[in-house]
């Protein structure tokens, strides 16, 4: 640390070289950036650039998430922070996220893919065994659960897909997520059909609108394949999350473009945007001067979306470390005007509590009374245009969501509540050299498995993944390894920032 | 089974569909000759008819139009008379429910809801009361809704829509009592079907953890009670209010 650095924590990482946990101080430096910096004793002083804007960093990292412990059973720790996962004893998040890899097989084999995938004799998870993920999932949320998301690999390689939908509906889970890059659904409109019968989500990978681009992150010329499938999507009316991974110099201008692309789509729900990170097959050796932190990403929106989304309309999600999660809710204009976003008519901390518990808005008497609270405001506000227009659109959501005719019935509802709601989440993923354990204690995104055991997901694609022969032809063997202590707590200075 | 309404010529607002539906049943079930009418809705009042035929109603009738038109209303219970030659018991299904905070609710709304609530139920109580005056007797029976009294979350046009058809029901009592004819409101709680579909889950899980039997109700034990308080097995019952709502 240099005279001009300021620490703002200590917390463990990894040496990007062998994955060692090691100690690491988190700095604001002179030109208002944050830094982490650590040192493997094998390999040497190492740094990333953790975010351009130190103040936001402090203010966004101040704020705890709501306290929701594990509650089943932890591994103990034994060799300390993240190589005890399954989840251990100090663990601090329930999944809000399951993540369940049903294949090792990918038609693709994309520069920035940050798994590893195999297709020579594929894994394809059995039915049996995913009905046991299921079961483990279902008991642990207590019977009734948000949200599912099948990966891969490419999910629609897996034979028995369909039937694994059915399983997952079955249980009563209200989302099922594929995540796809859409090169067998360009080709099968009739699966396309199939998806939407079953009420699957697709999660659908969408980086650019430029071919040079287009093949520098994901290998091939995709763009006209990708409009083909939103379009077959949207024709069949199958709820879609739209996923861009952002890398700066590659694609960050196009941010823009991309959520308007999301919010003028009747089928796209939500989008989800994705930091580029270097792990896997691919990402590991993708360009590092590429790499963009969440705050980069936010003021890329703020910038290429003139107004339509600002840093401010973010808050992070309740579930998860302030850092890994931005979250803003834009309210549809079915008369053809701009989305407005929440927080231009919701108070910031009304939203933020109607994200607790939920990774997504769920129609629960919080969002209720929370709609409520904005709707009287923005009336007793008075009658300038923007309070008229946000009235305007409030009343038409109302109206469609409790038709005084013939009632909607749950899922009906959902599915107006999110064609009129819809998201825009940034996901910072994390790989060795930005690892912080502060993090990890708190991810709610977990890759699932039959046993009940789940690992954090960038503890997983960082450490997990290579180790595992059903998803590479030769697993990496572990190493000796010693994790970190809990780190330092979080202060409690909450701020929505 | 007893039958309670051998016989009985009854009309039904509102009886294609959820609640209504189901008391059409229950009478035919117990013997009742049926008319209802509906307003847009001719999937499901096909079906209905269907389903009278096979509960052993004699051929129902059905009748198309909205209860806040005076014309329908008279012509209702004149198909009524005209086919059965007397109409016995009309029960005020129809009614309309609207989500909506008090910032959202305009003069349009609230009119549309007090018309079809209040209004429909005297335009047919009006229109059925000449043939009944002149046989000096019959039963009316007014369906209205916890959210008149209790103290739940309801909009505000929705429930001061009931709380009058309450007071209209305990009114038309006292007046029409002297030629024999009896009127009713049986206030049902949160049902499994018709307008409490409408609700946010959330509402309905607020409901059951408040009520006492832990659970909504269902259509058919409404119905059931219907077809009591207009038989003759509730010939001393007037200007009741009777609540069906698990003890809220």
């Amino acid at each position: 640390m240099t005279a001009h650095e300021r620490l703002l924590n200590e917390t463990t990482s990894l040496c990007r070289t062998c994955k060692q946990a090691i100690p690491a101080r988190v700095v604001a430096d002179a030109r208002n950036e944050v830094w982490m910096h650590k040192r493997c004793e094998a390999h040497g002083p190492q740094s990333a650039r953790l975010s351009t804007n130190a103040e936001w960093y402090e203010r966004t990292r101040a704020i705890r998430p709501k306290s929701a412990p594990v509650t089943r059973e932890t591994r103990p720790v034994d060799k300390g922070c993240p190589f005890d996962c399954g989840p251990c004893e100090s663990h601090a998040q329930r999944i809000r996220m399951p993540v369940v890899t049903i294949t090792s097989a990918c038609d693709l084999d994309c520069p920035i893919c940050y798994v590893h995938n195999k297709n020579d004799a594929p894994f394809h998870m059995s039915r049996d065994e995913f009905g046991r993920v299921l079961d483990s999932l279902v008991r642990e949320s207590g019977g009734e659960l948000d949200l599912i998301n099948l990966t891969g690999g490419e999910p629609l390689l897996h034979p028995e897909l369909l039937s694994l939908i059915e399983m997952a509906h079955a249980r009563g889970i209200h989302r099922v997520s594929v995540c796809s890059n859409g090169v067998r659904l360009a080709k099968d409109e009739a699966l396309v059909e199939k998806l939407a019968k079953l009420d699957a989500r697709i999660a659908l990978s969408f980086d650019t609108f430029d071919k040079h681009t287009d093949r520098a992150m994901q290998g091939a010329a995709l763009v006209d394949l990708k409009h083909k499938v939103l379009s077959l999507l949207d024709r069949h009316g199958v709820d879609t999350t739209l996923i861009p991974v952002m890398s700066r110099g590659y694609n960050d201008h196009e941010i823009g473009q991309i959520i308007e692309m999301g919010l003028a789509l009747s089928c796209v729900r939500h989008l989800e945007i994705h930091t580029i990170t270097y792990t896997g097959q691919g990402g590991a050796s993708f360009d590092r001067s590429a790499r963009i932190s969440m705050f980069e990403v936010l003021e890329a929106i703020e910038q290429t979306t003139k107004g339509l989304l600002r840093t401010s309309d973010f808050v992070p999600s309740p579930s998860a470390h302030s850092l890994c999660y931005q979250i803003a809710y834009l309210l549809t204009d079915d008369e053809g005007g701009a989305p407005l976003s929440f927080l231009r008519f919701m108070e910031r901390d009304e939203l933020y509590a109607c994200l607790e518990d939920h990774l997504y808005l769920e129609p629960t008497a919080r969002l209720e009374a929370a709609l409520q609270d904005a709707i009287d405001r923005v009336w007793a506000r008075g009658d300038d245009s923007e309070s008229a227009r946000a009235l305007r659109m409030l009343d038409r959501l109302v109206r469609t969501l409790f038709p005084s005719e013939k009632p909607l019935d749950a899922k009906s509802s959902l599915r107006v509540g999110e064609r009129a709601a819809k998201a825009v989440y940034v996901h910072s993923h994390m790989d060795e050299d930005t690892f912080d354990t502060e993090r990890a204690y708190l991810c709610c995104d977990s890759n699932c498995y039959a046993d009940g055991k789940t690992i954090p997901v960038c503890n997983y694609n960082v450490l997990y993944r290579d180790k595992e022969p059903r998803f590479v032809e030769a697993p990496r063997p572990w190493g000796p390894r010693s994790g970190g202590a809990r780190s330092l707590p979080i202060v409690t200075d909450a701020r929505r920032s | 089974m007893s039958k309670l309404l051998e016989g009985s010529r009854c009309l039904v607002t509102g009886g294609s569909r959820g609640l209504g539906r189901a008391i059409s049943l229950a009478f035919a079930r117990h013997g009742a000759r049926v008319a209802f009418t509906y307003r847009r809705d001719t999937a499901s009042a096909d079906e209905t008819a269907r389903m009278l035929r096979d509960a052993g109603a004699p051929e129902p009738i059905v009748l198309q139009g909205t209860v806040t038109d005076s014309a329908h209303a008279k012509q209702a219970v004149d198909a009524v008379v005209s086919a059965w030659g007397a109409i016995d018991v009309l029960v005020n299904c129809a009614a309309v429910m609207q989500v909506l905070p008090i910032s959202l609710l305009e003069e349009q709304d609230f009119d549309n809801v007090m018309a079809v609530n209040v209004k429909g139920v005297y335009l047919f109580s009006r229109a059925a009361l000449r043939p009944m005056i002149r046989a000096k007797s019959g039963s009316i029976l007014n369906i209205g809704n916890f959210s008149s009294e209790r103290v739940i979350e309801a909009p505000v046009h929705y429930a001061a829509s009931k709380s009058a058809v309450r007071g209209l029901t305990e009114a038309l009592a006292r007046e029409v009592g002297r030629y024999g004819i009896r009127v009713n409101l049986l206030a049902p709680g949160m049902l499994d079907t018709g307008l409490a579909l409408g609700m946010p889950q959330h509402r309905m899980r607020e409901y059951i953890d408040q009520c006492p039997m832990h659970r909504v109700g269902r259509a058919d034990e409404i119905a059931e009670l219907a077809a009591f308080l207009v038989s003759s097995e509730s010939s001393f019952i007037s200007g009741a209010k009777i609540a069906a709502d698990g003890g809220l």
